[in-house]
């Protein structure tokens, strides 16, 4: 089941959602819209193990992580 | 105000002290019962999970893993922690400058390199402009900001 991953100050939270649900699917979209709005950089994973960054929602994807907007330290 | 007011007050503001340090503690066990770890525990669990098999070999063995900076080619070593934890590195592994970049918020050590690797591996050109340089902790001047 495709999950979202959302890095938190507790670690992390999950959201799992299934793609053939259509209210589950339009919450998981809202949910990226939401976060990207908000400066989180969406990342997913392909079979092979290297990582994209995405800038729209893919229902098909299997892990998408998000975390917050980067700043010089 | 009354004296009795003022006892009043003062218990119930410690009563409430109390209640909160409880239910804080409670919650951190609820999510160790719940999750079978810390919000650290978790932190690194996560950054295991999206280690390429030579970091993760990397990262069990010293704590620290190499990422290839997509635009330039360039090598960084990110370490465990959550600041001043990136450095630059030439092909012999010697630190070359250090830099200082991080995600937004409070986060555990796991999601902050996490984030710095994704960040290199993807999207280099503009990490590096937000990021702060420090020397090399082999330089005369280790750990002090130099400009951008």
């Amino acid at each position: 089941m495709p999950t979202q991953i959302v890095m938190d100050a507790n670690g992390d939270s999950r959201h799992s959602f299934d793609p053939a649900d259509e209210i589950e699917l339009l919450r998981a979209e809202d949910r990226f819209c939401e976060l990207l709005k908000n400066g989180y950089t969406a990342a997913s994973r392909n079979g092979s193990g290297s990582v994209t960054v995405t800038w729209t929602f893919d229902p098909a994807a299997e892990e998408t992580l998000f975390y917050p907007r980067l700043v010089g330290g | 105000m009354t004296v009795s007011a003022v006892i009043f007050c003062a218990i119930s503001f410690a009563i409430l002290s109390y209640v909160a340090r409880f239910g804080s503690a409670i919650s951190d066990f609820a999510q160790r019962w719940l999750t079978g770890s810390t919000r650290e525990e978790r932190g690194v669990r996560l950054l295991r999970e999206w280690l390429s098999p030579d970091q993760l070999e990397s990262f069990d063995r010293t704590r620290s893993f190499v990422v290839v900076g997509c635009d330039s080619g360039r090598r960084y070593r990110i370490s465990y922690g959550v600041q001043q934890n990136v450095y630059e590195i030439d092909q012999g592994g010697g630190e070359v400058t250090g830099l200082c970049f991080v995600p937004e918020g409070y986060l555990v050590a796991g999601d902050v390199m996490l984030s710095q690797k994704i960040s290199l591996e993807t999207n280099e050109t503009a990490t590096l402009k937000v990021a702060r340089r420090f020397a090399a902790r082999s330089g005369t001047n280790a750990g002090a900001l130099i400009s951008r």
